[in-house]
């Protein structure tokens, strides 16, 4: 079983933080919450909406939306095509045509400083383009939870401060909830309010980040019993 | 419903949708000179030599096979291999509405879209359920077991002779004339196929095509309602190929499964939109009539050895130009079969 018996909440406008080993079922988690999988017990609220039988469309126009620890570019379209997509079926939008759509992607990519690239095919971009891309593409569907999944991998170091910069401009500029997944513990400690800790697809400590990163059962998960 | 003219475009509001389109005149000449061109070809056939109207009549019906076969294919992500299962049944309630009712074309028109559109709603599951190869496998087999079940229920289909007595498709002219009429309501039919789906590869609808023909996953992650837009880019295309059984029907006046169900008919219209470039609207024009000229002109030069020597040419045509013919003049002006959209700051 991947997940199992995890129970957790957020908090509008919270930044929290999943981590835990490789293996520990993170991204299964996110994959249940924003309906690739569905749940064989339990349930999820959104918003006061119970959430758990719902096809991951539905999810996505309710506000829930999400980025892949390994990007998944639309590889025949262009960037601005790409986020026209989530502009237009994100949420369901009166009276807007693709060019309104369009027009509406700019301002995403710009704010993802993608705009130059609007016309280039996303197999084309580069990694860090392609976080960005996504990161577009996610706030193009007027997201109010955002899953981001290990943003950080496979960034140098300059690329990554960039990264985080920008999700923490996101959030303040669109407002959103960020359910963050993260290796990098420096990152996730600075950037999170409170840190969810999974082991095996079972929650084992909760709690501010500073209190997860002096619990001595997460340490020996993470490092092994001598360092407890 | 409102409809406003506004700024060089028409804008289209029906309830909470808007829908816009570029009005253009200095992109129109080479359009109309393109359907000029197809208009007075049969034109000009038919004064000068006759026996060539038959070839573009079956031009057109390849081409306008291949349009909504291409739209299929953006539209489920796949690639389906069984079309001619549509002609088949738009053929044989056509054919049989016409024979046992008397039903004239006007009327077996109905029977056929909705015939069509019956099987098209119960078979659009499988471009959700199915995927990739299983996918193509399938559709492949439909119109072989069609075929055999004509055959197994000979009384009704008449597999192995086929229906007669279809009704004319236009009578009361010469044999000429009729021909003529025949091939511009081809044409027409070309045509209207060519204008809708031009029309739905630059709208809001060809974007979540396009996502599905990407990354179903992504795409249904970010809103797309996959299996709404896969069942209708299923069905619409599959009634749309049907009435062209209705047309096959009534202009041959006989129908028979034999004729359009085999694998040999599907390549027939395969190449059509490989030569003319996968889904390329126009790039099916060129391969359409490429195809039908070279089936003829290999019957005159080659006799029966052309049905050894088409393959062998296609084949080389396959190996030798991998994006079609079409492909040649998009390296010169490349276009994305989606449109791209130039924003200014």
């Amino acid at each position: 079983m991947a997940v199992n018996d995890v129970s957790f909440s957020i908090n509008e406008g919270e930044t929290l933080g999943l981590m835990g080993p490789n293996g520990a079922g993170k991204t299964t988690l996110v994959n249940l919450i924003t309906g690739k999988y569905f749940t064989d017990a339990g349930d999820i609220q959104f918003m006061g909406h119970d959430i758990t039988k719902l096809p991951p469309y539905k999810r996505c126009k309710l506000g829930i939306s999400r980025t892949y620890q390994i990007p998944r570019p639309f590889p025949e379209l262009t960037a601005l095509m790409s986020v026209a997509v989530s502009a237009i079926y994100g949420k369901d939008r009166e009276n807007q045509s693709l060019e309104d759509a369009a027009t509406e992607a700019t301002h995403y990519l710009e704010f993802c400083g993608l705009f130059s690239k609007r016309n280039v095919l996303g197999k084309d971009l580069t990694l860090y383009e392609l976080r960005g891309l996504e990161l577009a593409r996610a706030l193009a569907t007027t997201p109010k939870l955002i899953f981001v999944d290990e943003v950080m991998a496979g960034l140098n170091p300059s690329e990554a401060t960039k990264a985080v910069r920008l999700l923490e401009r996101a959030k303040e500029e669109f407002g959103v909830t960020i359910l963050w997944i993260e290796h990098v513990m420096a990152a996730l400690m600075k950037a999170a309010q409170r840190v969810v800790v999974l082991h095996y697809g079972k929650k084992i400590a909760e709690g501010l980040p500073q209190e997860i990163a002096n619990d001595p059962y997460v340490i020996e998960c993470y490092l092994g019993s001598c360092h407890a | 419903m409102e409809l406003e003219v506004k700024r060089e475009k028409l804008v289209l509001r029906i309830g909470k949708g808007k829908y816009e389109w570029h009005i253009e005149p200095r992109y129109w000449r080479n359009p109309f000179i393109y359907v000029g061109i197809l208009i007075v070809l049969p034109i000009i056939a038919y004064f000068v030599y006759p026996t060539l109207l038959p070839t573009i009549i079956n031009a057109n019906i390849l081409v306008a096979i291949a349009i909504p076969l291409g739209w299929m294919t953006v539209g489920t992500g796949r690639m389906n291999f069984g079309p001619q299962f549509y002609i088949g049944a738009g053929g044989y309630a056509a054919a049989l509405c016409s024979i046992h009712l008397g039903w004239p074309p006007i009327v077996t028109l109905p029977v056929t879209v909705v015939t069509c559109l019956i099987f098209g709603l119960l078979m659009s599951p499988l471009s959700i359920i199915a995927g990739g190869l299983y996918y193509t496998l399938l559709t492949l087999l439909f119109p072989l077991v069609f075929l055999e079940i004509t055959f197994i229920f000979t009384d009704i289909f008449k597999g192995d002779t086929g229906l007669f007595g279809v009704s004319p498709l236009i009578s009361g002219g010469s044999f000429g004339t009729n021909q003529l009429m025949v091939c511009l309501l081809s044409l027409f039919i070309m045509l209207i196929y060519m204008f809708i789906v031009d029309k739905i590869m630059r709208s809001k609808f060809s974007a979540s095509m396009a996502a599905i023909n990407d990354d179903e996953e992504v795409a249904e992650a970010m809103g797309v309602n996959v299996k709404k837009i896969k069942i209708i880019s299923f069905t619409i295309p599959a009634v749309m190929i049907g009435i062209l059984g209705w047309f096959y029907a009534h202009y041959y006046g006989t129908f028979s499964g034999i004729t359009y169900l085999p694998l040999s008919f599907m390549l027939k219209v395969l190449m059509v939109s490989m030569i003319g470039g996968r889904v390329q609207i126009y790039g099916c024009v060129v391969g359409g009539y490429f195809i039908a000229i070279l089936e003829l002109a290999l019957q005159y030069l080659v006799g029966d050895y052309s049905s050894v020597v088409f393959p062998i040419i296609l084949l080389i045509l396959l190996l030798s130009l991998s994006e079609g013919l079409f492909g040649l003049y998009r390296k010169r002006r490349y276009r994305e079969y989606l449109p791209t959209l130039h924003v200014r700051r």
